[in-house]
């Protein structure tokens, strides 16, 4: 178990970065759902087919192939993602507006392929939402954007909340392949390095790879089941 | 220096012999039995069962690649099978085990495989949980550039901060390259397997790939008008065999099996028949490590 | 009460679920200030009809027209009409999330961007007409159904709507609460609210309605005053449905 105190600063490292990308990645990922969740229940039916091909597309396709095209089409159409390099973020997050492109490349990855998800888990809520609420509301005159916000949505998050808490944290733990599309430090590569590379014994470092894990998922988790009582009380 | 190997040479050849007459009529003998071993030892235990578990890598080309016939084919491949006619056990019987370089320790300590040849580089690391014979071949880490780059000559060229590297995720030549670089966040590039590095490295996406020269020596054999070496090796990586840490006996006997094929000729024969096509030098036999 | 100008007018409407031909060209005109009671089998057509006057159903062809306009498609000048046609539901459909007052206030603060105080001050208002003044600041699932429903017309009252659209508004009531969402309405119909009303208590037909229609298999099969249709229906369907009805 020498590893974990030997070689603290690799499992720190990684999951330093490990962390930077799910933060970013869950915070993309929230708003692009968000977005497709919309388009998918909106009344334009043009709007509903993007949203559901959208879905259709990213839920049904493997990570590893998304991130694939992710570092590998992307440079083929020229792009370097310039785009995320967003000013006063790339300050926090340095690999973001870094010249290597890679950690945007599998940003952009975690981002669609979740997003998927996050849609459905939304729209998983707003199903749960009597159909009687949204007519009353149309009834009223609320528009399409109002009805979300003040009758549909605040109704639907709590039974979003469980859903979502799950999508983020099989997102977390999906980070795990950035390591093996050009993005050098996570978490999951420390074990490898420290495995396979440097001969350290499997378990102990598997057990410090799944603590710095444990450290990013436990605590979200319980912070949704904190938030789903809350609503629940609220009621 | 010379004259140990000569002299280790001359032991080699007087064991075979020994070996040879202990085995009865021919040594190309096979069968329980055919080979006498000292009684409970592993080579014993092997030639009684009459069949051996070899982990190699199944997708190295040149060194350990399975292909359309099912089975590996490479150097590291006709090695083991010269120890395994050593044994006195039919090249048939011989099990081949994918062991990719994450879970060869593994293998060995567990005993999923009685030995691992797959492009096992010796290190004081790797000894404190398992036990090398050879080394039977020396690598050494490289770089591959592509052809019409001529900014980068050695791994000092990345000490500037601007170049691009790729290697795979928890080999050696990463962690080695990472010491060369200026910020490993910026210049290094990780991938799952050596054909992402050369297509990042076609794309113009990173300005380089490394790892150990005969790897790299396959992608130049397959692609020259596109890749070409940048320089002379900067490390040296001496291939082992892998056994149990305890097994000294086995770990003797394949070392005597080894100088054996560094004498009679089916060493080179070997390399020849396998990654020597790439076009690769092979030089003098190494100097097998009996520590 | 009427004053005869049409407000609500159907054009030979028809209206499909999928091979279900739900609405058969029916045309039916509805005066300002005039109420009128929709009775007649379960499955005839007539919550469709109620839905697809404030266009909560998409019709698939004739027009339909209020005070003068037709029906726009979906979109801001859509909802601006839903505005003025208010809609009672069988199931009250308050939203379960706000109080009873915010379920009052948010259509006027929303959709008519009113000052929050005001729309607040005409809520209470309206409430303290519909009885449940003191239950303003409760969450809907604190009511009981009667509450809940008188709840729901203050929540359409409020937009001051040109017409309200009743879907069985008592049909989910226990008997003891179906008499104080009748009073409302009564009085709403004498002080000449125009209304379309869904129901089977004939005694608010006979009371409060200018005319009576009868739908049958999503056809508009008679239109008459109540005492008229109640002392004397012309069809065979009417008077069944009437034998059956008025026995209980
Ligand atoms: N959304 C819908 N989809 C398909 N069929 C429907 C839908 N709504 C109503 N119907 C059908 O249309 C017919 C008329 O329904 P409705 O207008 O609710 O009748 P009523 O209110 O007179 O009982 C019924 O046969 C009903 O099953
Ligand atoms: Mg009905």
């Amino acid at each position: 178990m020498n590893v974990l105190i030997d070689r603290f600063d690799v499992f720190a490292g990684g999951f330093w970065l490990t962390f930077q990308i799910c933060l970013l990645a869950a915070i993309g990922a929230l708003i692009l759902g968000a977005v497709v969740a919309v388009l998918r229940i909106s009344p334009v039916p043009p709007l509903r087919a993007v949203g559901t091909a959208y879905v259709t597309v990213f839920r049904n396709m493997p990570l590893t192939v998304v991130m694939f095209f992710a570092a590998f089409g992307l440079p083929a159409l020229g792009s370097n993602a310039d785009f995320l390099r967003i000013p006063l973020l790339d300050q926090v997050f340095s690999r973001l507006g870094a010249d290597l492109p890679y950690f945007r490349f599998a940003l952009i990855a975690l981002v669609l392929y979740t997003a998927a998800f996050v849609c459905e888990a939304l729209r998983s809520g707003v199903n749960a939402v009597p159909p009687g609420q949204a007519e009353a509301a149309r009834s009223l005159g609320l528009t399409f954007g109002q009805n979300l916000r003040h009758v549909v949505l605040p109704q639907s998050w709590k039974a979003s909340v469980v859903p979502l808490g799950s999508v983020i944290i099989a997102m977390i733990k999906n980070s795990a392949l950035v390591g093996f599309f050009g993005v050098a430090g996570d978490l999951s590569q420390s074990a490898d390095q420290l495995t396979s590379a440097e001969g350290y014994a499997f378990i102990p470092v598997a057990i410090g790879i799944s603590i710095g894990y444990l450290i990013m998922t436990v605590p979200l988790g319980a912070l949704l089941d904190r938030l789903e009582k809350r609503q629940a009380v609220a009621r | 220096m010379r004259i140990k190997r000569v002299a280790a040479l001359a032991v080699a050849a007087a064991l075979s012999v020994g070996l040879a007459a202990c085995g009865g009529d021919s040594d190309e003998g096979t069968g329980a039995g055919s080979k006498s071993f000292a009684a409970g030892s592993t080579m014993e235990k092997l030639n009684k069962a009459q069949k051996i578990k070899i982990g190699t890598k199944f997708d190295q080309p040149g060194f350990g690649l399975k292909g359309l016939s099912g089975k590996p084919e490479g150097f590291d491949v006709e090695i083991a099978k010269i120890i395994v006619k050593e044994l006195g056990i039919p090249e048939d019987k011989i099990e081949w085990v994918e062991t990719p370089s994450k879970v060869r320790e593994d293998s060995i300590v567990n005993g999923t495989v009685d030995l691992v040849a797959a492009t096992y580089t010796i290190n004081d690391k790797r000894k404190e949980r398992i036990a090398f014979a050879g080394p039977y071949y020396e690598a050494g880490q490289n770089i591959m550039v592509r052809k019409d780059d001529s900014s980068i000559t050695g791994p000092d060229s990345f000490k500037d901060g601007t170049k691009k590297v790729c290697s795979v995720v928890g080999s050696t030549p990463l962690e080695e390259i990472k010491k060369h670089v200026k910020d490993v966040a910026t210049q290094v590039v990780p991938f799952d397997t050596y054909d992402k590095c050369r297509d990042a490295l076609k794309q113009g996406q990173v300005d380089a790939v490394t790892t150990d020269n005969v790897i790299l020596l396959g992608y130049i054999a397959k692609d020259e008008a596109s890749f070409k070496m940048a320089g002379d090796n900067f490390t040296k990586e001496p291939y082992g065999i892998g056994v149990k840490k305890e097994d000294a006996a086995f770990r003797t006997f394949i070392n005597d099996t080894l100088e054996k094929a560094f004498a009679d000729g089916s060493w080179k024969k070997a390399w020849d028949n396998t990654a020597g096509k790439f076009g690769a030098t092979l030089g003098n036999p190494p100097t097998v490590n009996r520590y | 009460m009427s004053t005869g100008e049409p407000l609500i007018v159907l054009e030979a409407v028809n209206k499909w679920f999928g091979p279900l031909h739900v609405l058969h060209d029916v045309s039916l005109s509805v005066g300002k200030g005039e109420v009128v009671v929709v009775i007649g089998p379960s499955g005839s057509g007539k919550s469709t009809l109620c839905r697809t006057i404030n266009r909560l159903e998409p019709i698939d062809s004739g027009t339909i027209t209020f005070d003068g306009r037709p029906l726009p498609a979906e979109g801001k000048a859509l909802a601006r009409l839903r505005s003025e046609v208010g809609m009672v539901f069988q199931s009250f459909n308050l939203f379960a999330h706000k109080t009873i007052l915010e379920n009052v206030t948010l259509g006027p603060v929303k959709v008519r961007k009113e000052k929050p105080a005001a729309a607040r001050e005409r809520a209470l208002a309206l409430l303290d007409r519909v009885g449940i003044a003191n239950q303003a600041e409760k969450y809907p699932a604190q009511l009981s159904g009667g509450q809940q429903q008188r709840a729901a017309i203050a929540r359409a009252l409020a937009m001051q709507p040109k017409a309200l659209l009743f879907d069985e508004p008592t049909s989910a009531l226990d008997p003891e609460m179906v008499g104080e969402v009748l009073d409302v309405m009564t009085s709403l119909a004498r002080e000449g609210m125009t209304m379309v009303v869904v129901t089977h208590e004939m005694g608010f037909a006979r009371h409060a309605a200018n005319r009576v229609i009868f739908m049958a298999d999503g056809q508009l099969v008679e239109d008459a005053p109540p005492a008229e249709f109640f002392a004397n229906p012309r069809s065979e369907r009417a008077r069944d449905f009437l034998s059956k009805i008025l026995t209980h």
